[in-house]
């Protein structure tokens, strides 16, 4: 029942109908005798389609027009919900650190490349000690970001991780804010899963606990 | 007489048995009634309200965990005004409940989030001024006040069912905590069912404090293997740190019906780490074909004892193990006079009783669950408990109706006056009733200092008892004359409506006592150890020149008090080599160990059936079906009684062999979290005896035995008997666990 509603909504689309604004584009018939065979290979051999091509270059090189990015000296800029490397984000309001060590993120982990162990340390509160991510597993799927109850994972724009070896490991300092760009107030909120939206300040309730 | 009650629940014609509530009644018919402090093996602690229900006549709510049904009421389960009730007892639940949930340990299988969830409590209209309430750290147990609800489950399992005490509510409205009673600390046999049945996350463990969640945890159904209650727990695994193998995290049991001991929930880490080692295996083998003999521990399966058997009779070798040989023993002569194999008790007997004798076992540290099952004898049916032994036991004095002190080494004797005084109208054999015409009665009270009135006040205390048990303990088993006393018992159970229970030393002493044929241990060499001494030692404890796994590495059953076979699962898995292995290259071919499980003997009780289809489980209701009861097997009863032998006498300074709460033997000596204290604990009186004081170091010998203890003075103990602890030197389990020792004091050079 389900699939057959599927299909009927992705084939009979009914485009020519729907709309003018599609035409359809002139193609020959395939020629059917060996004497039409023989002239598309002599129109296609001399037709001199290569010189247009080499035209086009040569005049875009004497204008100095460029328009090709010229990596790696030059870097595109990757929109805000991009999924590249992790990152763990820090609390604005006591530069500690957002993860709680839930596990949440190794438990949803559809590639099974995230590793946390935490403890107890001696202030009598979780933490974190050894937190791994095989990038070389990695899918960047997100569902590590959008799972996280405290916003602590995130991902990030970073997306140079090619490696001569299949695993290759991100660890928990490494992925952690640095305090100098904490203090600097240059961390980054992450917009992409689970991030909160523009007015959730607008949709906190207060309740009688709030005294 | 039964007596039943008919009425409706929801319009559903249901009935009661007498004694049953309305919420059991409910349960058992399937229909939900939420609770939050109820828990099946206590007496309900009614302190949550959540169970309320309206009855046909009534005005008002009635509590059903608590109200037995009357005869045609109509109860009514989801009213508005119920739900609406049942909603804001969660809301007041969720006052000040601080938002840990993220760390919290017990996220994820917490009552409290589900019934929150469940209640659909989105916002708060309620509040109080939150209290400064820190802490507080109890040895294995963490306890924070902000996060506990109060509903008492704690208290009412310590008090009812493990016979601790330990901790009391304070009571104070909205300041209530739970304290440690009498004392600053808790101060207990650390069990940890505190920790178990807490809803919320208020008691902990604080070993598994912050290390994992409920949610990354694997559960594998195992059985403990550290007494032979075989108590069924699940191991809960995951990897250690990020890139180390599979690790035991803690050990949960299903609290609602059974209980644990604190060695089978802390003591779990004695997981042998090894990869295979070709040139010791070969070692081994060869070993072997020299051997001639194998010694071997209880502490195996009943697949493992199989496979020994096998190589036993293809190489013509013999099996030491006095413990299980001592039972086995011990069983025959049973046997011989009541013409069937197996004790009829089990400890769901215990349980229901009304009327309990425990003879020659310090049974609250030999068998905990024993020991639980008598408090919840005595505090649900007050049970008369008898406990006849020559030491005292603080730790079963609450229960315990009647102390019925004996000599040391009268045990026999004790038996026969046992048997003569319950007997005393039963319709016996004449040569029986010949027997106990000839006792010399007077000269029994007087080597046993058990006087004549003490057994009439015991029969006066059990004349209305209905359901009466005698539990027998490893100092009978091991007795020289243990062949009698187990006629004596057989006797008991024949003629008497007492069930029987017979403690064995070890988690599988009873099924290696079934499977093997065991020889008297010599003092030979060229003896190969299984996980017990000898000139090559194939263990899973330190030292082994071939590791092998241990418990909770293994699949396989055992057999516990109960005449249970149970099964175990692999917690975690083991690298190196099995026995399997090895019986493999002497030609004894099965793939797994398990393999043999549907072939174990049928001439002992056991059933063939396989072992991947051995069911293990506790059902909702609580109903065990956890592997299966053994058939009862009967044989020829043309055992007589023998005349008693004149009773020993123990004289001097005499040390007990008995292991301190949380700890039975290696295994447990090994689990970091078990305290491992090996005093030699004695009183004052034993201190003057042997003229030592607290603090001393001091040699102990007896037998072959020197062992160096520090001496501790017990003001719970009294006489001149010191308690000597085993698991750390490991004694023979044959041996009568009273020593004549010498003692004396090192002189600090």
């Amino acid at each position: 029942m389900h699939n057959e509603h599927i299909d009927k909504h992705f084939n009979d689309r009914n485009v020519t109908e729907m709309s003018s604004d599609y035409y359809l584009v002139g193609i020959e018939d395939y020629p059917s005798d060996n004497w039409g065979r023989f002239k598309r290979i002599l129109k296609r051999s001399f037709r001199g389609e290569l010189f247009v091509g080499l035209w086009v270059v040569l005049r875009e090189m004497i204008r100095f027009d460029i328009h090709t990015v010229r990596y790696p000296e030059e870097k595109m800029p990757i929109g805000p919900r991009y999924r590249a490397i992790h990152q763990m984000k820090r609390l604005w309001e006591s530069d500690t650190e957002r993860c709680i060590g839930c596990g949440l993120c190794e438990k949803i982990c559809i590639s099974n490349c995230i590793r946390i162990d935490t403890k107890l340390d001696e202030n009598s509160r979780k933490e974190v000690s050894e937190y791994s991510i095989n990038l070389g597993r990695c899918i960047f799927c997100g569902y590590c970001a959008e799972v996280c109850p405290e916003l602590a994972i995130t991902h990030g724009g970073e997306y140079e991780n090619a490696s001569d070896q299949r695993e290759h490991f991100t660890m928990y300092q490494d992925m952690l804010t640095p305090l100098d760009k904490m203090r600097a107030g240059t961390q980054v909120e992450f917009e992409g899963f689970g991030s909160i939206t523009p007015h959730e300040d607008e949709r906190v309730k207060k309740t009688p606990l709030a005294y | 007489m039964n007596k039943l009650t008919n009425f409706k629940i929801n319009g559903i014609s249901v009935t009661a048995q007498k004694g049953e509530t309305i919420l059991t009644v409910a349960r058992k018919n399937g229909i939900y009634i939420p609770t939050m402090c109820y828990i099946s093996k206590t007496s309900p602690c009614a302190s949550c309200r959540m169970c309320v229900v309206e009855a046909s006549g009534m005005d008002g709510f009635i509590l059903s965990c608590n109200t037995p049904p009357v005869e045609g009421v109509e109860i009514t389960t989801n009213t508005p005004a119920l739900e609406n009730e049942r909603t804001n007892i969660m809301k007041l639940y969720d006052v000040n409940h601080p938002l840990e949930c993220g760390v919290c340990d017990k996220s994820g299988e917490c009552d409290l989030q589900n019934k929150t969830l469940e209640f659909n409590v989105s916002r708060q209209n309620f509040s109080a001024r939150d209290q400064h309430r820190p802490i507080k750290h109890w040895g294995l147990v963490d306890y924070e006040p902000s996060l506990c609800i109060m509903c008492e489950k704690c208290v009412h399992v310590c008090n009812e069912v493990i016979g601790d005490d330990a901790i009391e509510v304070k009571f104070g409205g909205y300041s209530s905590t739970i304290i440690p009673k009498n004392s600053d600390t808790l101060d207990c046999t650390f069990c940890g069912e505190c920790i178990a049945v807490c809803p919320v996350g208020a008691l902990t463990s604080s070993g598994f404090k912050y290390r994992a969640n409920a949610w990354e945890l694997e559960r594998v159904p195992a059985t403990c293997a550290h007494c032979s209650a075989g108590c069924a727990l699940e191991y809960e695994t995951r990897h250690s740190a990020i890139n180390g193998a599979d690790e035991i995290y803690r050990v949960k049991n299903n609290f609602e019906f059974t209980s644990l001991c604190g060695a089978g929930r802390f003591g779990f880490d004695f997981d042998n780490r090894t990869s295979m080692d070709e040139s010791s295996f070969h070692k081994a083998i060869d070993a072997l074909k020299n051997a001639k003999a194998i010694r071997f521990s209880s502490i195996i399966t009943n697949e493992e004892a199989h496979i020994l058997e096998l190589l036993k009779n293809k190489l013509g070798i013999k099996l030491f193990n006095e413990d299980a040989r001592k039972f086995a023993e011990f069983m025959n002569s049973y046997s011989s006079v009541s013409g069937k194999l197996h004790h009829s008790g089990s400890l769901d007997a215990i349980k229901q009783s009304d009327a309990v004798i425990v003879i020659g076992s310090r049974i609250a540290t030999d068998n905990p669950a024993v020991r639980y099952a008598l408090t919840t004898a005595s505090k649900h049916n007050g049970a008369k408990v008898v406990y006849a032994h020559p030491l005292e036991d603080v730790l079963v004095q609450n229960v315990v109706t009647q102390m019925m002190k004996y000599e040391v080494g009268t045990e026999e004797g004790v038996m026969a006056l046992l048997a003569h005084t319950i007997l005393s109208q039963a319709d016996l054999s004449e040569n029986e009733r010949a027997f106990f015409d000839e006792l010399d009665l007077g000269y029994l009270c007087a080597e046993t200092n058990i006087g004549e009135e003490e057994f009439d006040f015991m029969m006066k205390s059990f004349s209305r008892a209905k359901k009466r048990v005698l539990i027998i303990g490893n100092d009978l088993i091991a007795h020289e004359r243990s062949g009698n006393i187990a006629k004596l018992a057989a006797l008991i159970e024949k003629y008497s409506d007492f069930s029987l229970v017979v403690v064995p030393r070890e988690v599988n002493t009873l099924g290696v006592s079934l499977i093997n044929t065991l020889d008297k241990d010599e003092d030979i060499i060229d003896v190969v150890g299984y996980n017990a001494k000898g000139n090559f030692v194939i263990s899973s404890l330190e030292f082994a020149n071939l590791p092998v796994a241990s418990f909770n590495e293994q699949e396989g059953t055992v057999v516990n008090i109960d005449n249970r076979v149970l099964p175990t699962n692999v917690a975690l898995s083991f690298e190196g080599y099995t026995l399997n292995d090895i019986a493999a290259a002497f030609g004894i071919d099965k793939e797994n160990t398990v393999d043999y499980t549907r072939e174990l003997t049928k001439k002992a009780g056991f059933k063939g059936i396989n072992f991947d289809d051995l069911e293990n489980f506790l059902s909702p209701l609580g109903e065990d079906n956890r592997g299966y009861i053994l058939d009862e097997v009967t044989c020829s009863a043309d055992g007589e009684l023998e005349e008693l032998d004149d009773m020993p006498e123990f004289n001097g300074t005499i040390i007990y062999n008995s292991d301190p709460v949380l700890q039975f033997n290696s295994y447990t000596a090994k689990a970091a979290q078990l305290p491992k204290d090996n005093f030699l604990r004695g009183s004052a009186q034993f201190g003057v005896a042997a003229r030592i004081s607290d603090g001393d170091i001091v040699d102990v010998s007896f037998k072959d035995k020197k062992i160096r203890r520090e001496f501790k003075l017990d003001s719970e103990l009294k006489g001149t008997i010191a308690l000597n602890p085993t698991f750390d030197i490991g004694v023979d389990g044959s041996r009568y666990r009273f020593e004549k020792s010498k003692i004396e004091r090192v002189v600090n050079e």
